[in-house]
Order: structure tokens, then sequence, then C-alpha cells
């Protein structure tokens, strides 16, 4: 007899019965990877995020006096902070939007959309504890950032450390909670893309607009921006932001079992990826995978058509290529990282020193968009090796097309900067330090990308048995050392500012620094064309040195 | 002159309404149709598998077998056009308690031993007394000594042979099958034969994606895609199966 299940029709379990099986298979798993948690592991992970991210901002924000607020700038952060943290607000609910739209936010297991979701089950009650999961995250990191936030606005401005450190917690656990709870909105309700993305399109330009014209008309995001000024002066009626964003998680909750099964298919695969590239601290692979996330793909038709024969060299031509592909929207990502760096930096010269960490950050995000020619060689490195040329030098000729594209993105930056400091000597020194601050934006990315190609003398193997602690360091090194180089071109706007505190002349000083940064990124292209040379020099010296210990211990 | 023979039996009834008056179908297409951005998966399809009839769907790689299964399943939203499963809409609870997935690419959890994946997936469709017969299909498909192992680090025969036992574990009145022989021996093999006689016999509908003979040989029905488009939907014993494979393979 063969064992077929049940001759009897199928018919739906009472949905107690199925939803019991459920709770027990996930408390099950639980316990699983409790037991199996290496909590000595997961400790020191956590120990050395701590130490290098919060350390890093701690130290940078210590290595200059920030500058007291005037009464004359406190009244101006009263008046127009909350239009521009609502901005903030307001990009987080487009994302959520955006998100939603293109199959988010939540995203399950493989087995768990064959399993349970094809199992049948109240979906939205199989998947009501992976949306709560998703918020609380997001929740948690926005109130993680909004604390730190708070913390350096604390050097600033009047009021306790706490009272900044809470609100701006309290800021940034809304944000995070009106993007997820937008993103679930919008797909549990299957609302058309064209449509939604324009009105939270015309929120976003309705919320810059109040800034950025300077009057009275209230923004729609004004309440959440309110309400992280709060160590300055409470408003009850801000919270309205708390109301409208518990109303907008909860009802993302509820139309949870709306959610599709194709999306929730297609995203599975890729999170699990993503999961994985980001324990591996692989920042351009997690990249990569967001924008196959987003259904991002390049252009089946190049903006413009190059001809079949043209005069420029293959891995050029290659380059501008890649370039003629790439979306409306990864350009428009390059652009707000450009705009969002600028800005960052306008706010290092007025005084926030810190903000030079958000301007790398950015540049260095911006740096990894720019330098796709060169990672899809690195990709490829069957490829590589087969062609006749040496792998420093073809990776060299990949940077001199994103180098080219630096230009139009300075000028982006320029215009940025102009907006907020409008003279003449203002001009010339974001003229001067623009295309530097970019250029080690994409230094940063190059390296990222560089040192994840497959190590050809095998030096990648022997850190398999390297201790953990200097495993560990090595990672982490590998993860921040790009970011740092990133962010050390950025750092040219402090020496100007000094300058200008010291009552010299803006532009020497953004020459002077940024001789520097010319300096920084020679050795970087430097380290590009020759790393193989010198791996192979020090390999050989290794060698030979042990060779030659061996040699003295076999004579004595 | 066409590139490929015309295939004998072949009905075109793209774009066809079905009769409102017939009772629900097994499957029921209506116009659907499927694209991944510019890339069209399955232009619109017209058809109605009735309770109990075991189907082979033939195509060669690309021609929308997959895409047609999956929109079965509910895992596929149409771009146009619907399907219902016994009347139901594909992703709804009536369909998901009827409808018994296979996919081409078995796919477990990371931490659960075949075993688990057996208990869990039977309780689910509320089945209590689901021990002797988890016992009884993996002895049948010779898994039996390998139930308390992870099936993710299984071999790829290995893995589909659990991926069937936890697709008949289950109570079903439709089974869509993806690919089923792929990596199995032949011992495999025949095991799936005759689990597919078994629930044949036992009055459920059983439409399967495969190139195996073994298979199309024994159904009532043989349904054909190319390029997105029905070319062939016929009896077995009106159909060259082995001109229309011939086609499937170098097509």
């Amino acid at each position: 007899m063969v064992p077929v299940s049940d001759t009897a029709p199928a018919v739906a379990p009472p949905p107690a019965t199925g939803l019991a099986a459920l709770r027990d298979m996930r408390a099950a798993r639980r316990h699983r990877r409790v037991q199996e948690t290496e909590w000595f592991e997961a400790l020191y992970r956590v120990y050395l995020a701590a130490i290098v991210i919060g350390g890093s901002v701690l130290f940078i924000s210590g290595i200059f006096e920030d500058t007291v607020a005037t009464t004359n700038d406190i009244s101006h952060i009263t008046e127009h902070g909350p239009n521009i943290l609502g901005i903030i607000v307001a990009v987080a609910f487009f994302l959520g939007v955006r998100s939603g739209a293109s199959g988010g936010p939540i995203a399950v297991e493989d087995a768990e959309v064959r399993h349970v979701l094809l199992a049948p089950l109240d979906i939205r009650s199989a998947l009501r504890k992976p949306a709560i999961q998703r918020l609380r995250s997001a929740a948690f990191a926005g109130a993680l950032a909004g604390a730190a936030a708070g913390q350096l606005a604390a050097r600033r401005l009047p009021g306790s450390l706490g009272a900044w450190a809470f609100y701006g917690a309290i800021y940034g656990a809304c944000v995070g909670m009106v993007w997820v709870g937008a993103a679930l909105l919008v797909h549990g309700l299957r609302l058309p893309n064209t449509l939604v993305t324009l009105f939270a399109s015309a929120l976003v330009f309705w919320q810059a607009g109040v800034t950025v014209a300077d009057t009275n008309a209230p923004g729609p995001f004004d309440a959440f921006g309110s309400m992280a000024l709060w160590a300055l002066h409470i408003e009850a009626i801000d919270l309205i932001a708390v109301v409208i964003t518990t109303i907008t998680a909860l009802a993302g909750i509820f139309v949870v079992g709306s959610l599709s099964l194709e999306a929730l298919a297609r995203r599975s695969n890729l999170v699990a990826q993503l999961r994985f590239a980001v324990t591996l601290q692989d920042i351009r692979t997690v990249m990569l995978l967001r924008r196959q996330l987003s259904q991002e793909q390049m252009r089946a038709t190049p903006w413009l058509t190059l001809k079949r024969r043209g005069s420029l060299p293959p891995v050029a031509r290659r380059g501008v290529q890649s370039f003629l592909k790439f979306p409306a929207r990864r350009y428009a990502r390059m652009k707000l990282m450009v705009v969002l760096a600028a800005l960052a930096q306008v706010a290092a010269y007025r005084g926030t020193t810190p903000a030079i960490v958000a301007s790398g950050l950015c540049l260095f995000v911006f740096g990894l968009e720019l330098v796709e020619p060169l990672s899809q060689e690195v990709d490829k490195p069957e490829r590589t090796d087969s062609l006749p040329i040496d792998r420093g030098a073809l990776m060299l000729r990949h940077l001199v097309v994103p180098a080219v594209m630096l230009i139009p993105f300075s000028v982006v930056a320029i215009v940025t900067a102009l907006i907020f400091e409008h003279d003449g000597a203002a001009i010339a020194t974001a003229a001067i330090l623009a295309p530097f601050a970019l250029a080690t934006g994409m230094a940063g990315a190059v390296i990222n990308a560089v040192k994840g190609a497959p190590d050809p003398l095998g030096d990648n193997a022997k850190s398999l048995f390297m201790p953990p602690e200097v495993a560990g360091m090595t990672t982490m090194t590998r993860a921040v050392l790009p970011i740092i180089v990133a962010t050390l071109g950025s750092l040219p706007v402090i020496a100007v500012r000094e300058s200008v505190e010291s009552g010299n002349h803006p532009v020497g000083a953004a020459v002077r620094a940024c001789v520097g940064v010319a300096l920084l990124l020679f050795l970087v292209v430097g380290w590009v064309r020759q790393r193989d040379a010198i791996r192979l020099w020090w390999k050989n010296s290794v060698e030979e040195s042990q060779q030659h210990k061996r040699k003295t211990s076999v004579s004595t | 002159m066409t590139r490929h023979p015309t295939p004998p039996g072949r009905r075109n009834n793209e774009g066809a309404t079905p009769s409102p008056q017939l009772p629900p179908a097994a499957i029921e297409a209506a116009a659907i149709e499927k694209d991944y951005g510019d890339a069209p998966a399955l232009h619109p399809l017209t058809l109605r598998i009735e309770h109990g009839q075991t189907v082979a769907l033939l195509g060669h790689n690309g021609s929308g077998k997959t895409t047609f299964i999956r929109m079965a399943a509910g895992l596929l939203d149409p771009t146009d056009g619907t399907v219902t499963i016994d009347g139901h809409a594909p992703s709804s609870i009536e369909a998901r308690t009827l409808t018994s997935y296979l996919a081409d690419t078995p796919v477990f959890y990371d931490d659960l031993s075949v075993w688990e994946h057996l208990e869990y997936v039977a309780r689910m469709h509320g089945l209590s007394d689901w021990e002797q017969q988890a016992a009884d299909l993996l002895d049948h498909l010779g898994l039996y000594a390998r139930a308390e192992e992870l099936p993710q680090r299984f071999s790829r025969g290995l893995r589909q042979k659990a991926a069937i036992a936890i697709a008949f574990i289950r109570p079903f009145e439709l089974l869509l099958v993806d690919e089923p022989f792929v990596g199995l021996d032949a011992a495999g093999k025949e095991a799936l034969l005759a689990l597919f006689d078994q629930a044949a016999a036992d009055g459920a509908t059983v439409v399967v994606a495969t190139h195996e003979l073994s298979f199309v040989n024994r159904v009532q029905r043989i349904v054909a895609l190319r390029d997105g488009h029905l070319i062939h939907d016929g009896p077995p014993a009106n159909t060259d199966i082995d001109a229309l494979v011939r086609t499937d393979a170098v097509g």
C-alpha cells in the first residue's frame, strides 16, 4: 500500500490547530537557536562594534571644540528645526512607501513561504510576528541613531544631555516606525505604485518647500521635528506625531494578512543572502542585494548608444557603457548622497564637527555606486585573470571613467553648498573642497572593492587559522578602513573653519588641506596598482626569513 | 516553413473564456498572463483542468510551465486574467487547503530534521495521527533511516525525496508538481510514480511539469507550452509524445 495521506477530502483545519503547530515550531526553533548561540562570539562582536562606532563618534567629536550656539542660533533652530527634522520623517515615509510598493518591508525565510504561508493558516496570524519584529528593529535602530544625534546636539545647545538623547530617541523611533508602517500599509493594501509614489513625493516637496521658503506655513511632518526639540521647548500638540506613528504601525500590522506571497517569496531568498553579507560586513554585497530587493535593474537600452567602432579604449568603453545603463533611480540616489554629504560639510563648517562622519559615510556609499565597473571586474576574477594585462593596471584603467564622472557630481555638491554659504570665498572654497572630498569617497569604495577581490597569494585561506581576536580585528579593519579613508577627505572643511575663525582666508587653508588629501589619493592609486607586487614581496620576505631561521636552527 | 513541427492534437484556444455554466474545475485559468518587467513569461492562457485528471505539462526551458504552476499554487500573481482552484483564489485558505505544491527546488528550514518537517507540516494541515503516515512515507522513499538528519545537508536526490515526503504527508485534492524527477535515482522515480498513481486513484487532480516519459505515458492529458503559448492540449492517445518531447528538447 502506497502511503498517500488521507483519502478523505482535504478540509481546512480549525484555525487554532494549525496556529498551535506553527507556534510550537517557532518555539522549538528559537529554543535550538538559543542553545546553539556562541554567546562569547556574539558579545565580542557587540563589544567591537561599540568600540569602533561609538568610540569613533565620541573621539572625532572630542578632537575639535564644538561651537556653543548663540541666542540667535537657538531661536533659528526653534523656528526652523521642526521643518528641517520633518524632512527626515518625510523621506522615511517616502522610502517606506517605495519599499512597500516593491514588496517590502517584511522578509521571511524561503521555507516559511513554502511550508507556512502555503498551509491553510490565517496568514495575518502567521505574519504578525515578523511584522512586529520588523517594526521593533526599525524603531530600535531609529532610537539609537536619534539618541546619538541628541547627545551631539546637547554639546552645542542648552538642555541636559539626557533630555536631548531621550527626545532624540523618541523621534528616531517614530522615524523607523513611520518607515516600516508606511511600507506595510502600501504593500498590504496593494496601493498603486505610481499613485503612492506621487503622494509621498508631494509630501516630501511640501516639507522641503516650507523649509527652504522660510514661511510660517506648516509642513506635514513638523510635529515630528518639533518633538525632537523638546529639550528646548515642549509643545503638547506635537504628541500628534506619536499618535500618527502608532496608528500607521497598527494599521500596517492589521493589513499584514494581505501581503503578496509573490513578493514575500522573491524577497525571502535575497534577504538570506543579505543577512549573510551583513554578517561578513560586506557592504558592497549588501548594496548589490538591496538593489535586487527593490527590483532595480540596469537599463536594457542605454541613455545614449555608443558607436560600434568607437575610439575609446576597451576598458574605458566598458565603463562608459556601464554608466549609460545606470537606471535613473541610481543616479538620483548618487545625487542624494552627494547633497547629503554637502549638507553635512556645511553643518561641520558651521560648528557641528561630527557631521564630517556623516559626510564620509554618504560619500563612501556614493563611491560604491560610482566604482560599479571596477566592482563588476572584481566579481569576475576568472575573466580578469584571463586578460593579458597586469591586474593592478587593469583595475587602475577601470577608475578613469568613474574619475571623470566625479566632475558633474562635484558641481552638484558645490551648488548645494552655495545654497547655504553665498559669498565669493565660499564658492572658491567649495570648488576646491568638493572634488577632493568626492574623490576620497571613491577611494574608500575602491579599497572596499579591491580588498574584496580574491587573493591570488592565498592569504585569505591563512586568515581562517588566525586567532579569533586577530581575525575579528582584520574583518573590522576591512570594513572600517574604507570608511575612514572616505571620511578623511571631508576633514579639510574643519581646517577651513579653523582658519576662518583665526581670521585667515579660507581658500589658502582649503588648498593646503587638499594637498594632504591629494597625497592620500596618490597612495590609494599606488596601492591599487602595486598591491599584488607588494603582497608578493612581503610573502617572499617572510618565507626567506623563515628559511633562514630554519637553517640557523639546523646548523646550531 | 516553421522551425518546429506542429505537434499533433494542437488546439489553439488562447484567449477563450470558460463557459460560465460549468461547475468549478480543479484549476481554471481564464486568459492569465504574466510578465517580468519587459519579458513576457506567459501569454494569455485559458485552461480548464477537471477534478481527478492526471495532467503532464510539457515545454522547453522558459516555456512558462513553472510560471503556470506557481500561479496556480498562489506564489505568483497573474499580470492579467484570473486563476481559480475549485472556484477559489489560489491564495485563499480554501485553495491552500486543497493544494499541495512540490517545487522544482526543495526548500527546508536549515535547523529542522526531516521528521520535524513532517511533524509540523502535518500538524499545520490539521493532522493529528501523522506519525505512522510519516514513517510509511519515509520508508517508501528509502529515507526512514535518515529521518532525524537535517535535509538541508542532504544531496540533491535525498533533498528531493524529503520534499516529496513533505508534499505527500498532508491531505490534498490537487497536487501541483514541478520537475519532480530531477536528481532521483531509479528507485526514487519508481517510488514517486507509485505515489502519483495512488493519489490519482484516490481521486486527486495531479498536474506535473516534467520531461519524464515514464510519467507522461500514464497521464490522461498532455498540455504543452512553448514561449508562453499553449501549443498542445489533448489526451495521450492522440498525441505523438515522442515528437512533443523531442520538440521540447530542441526548443
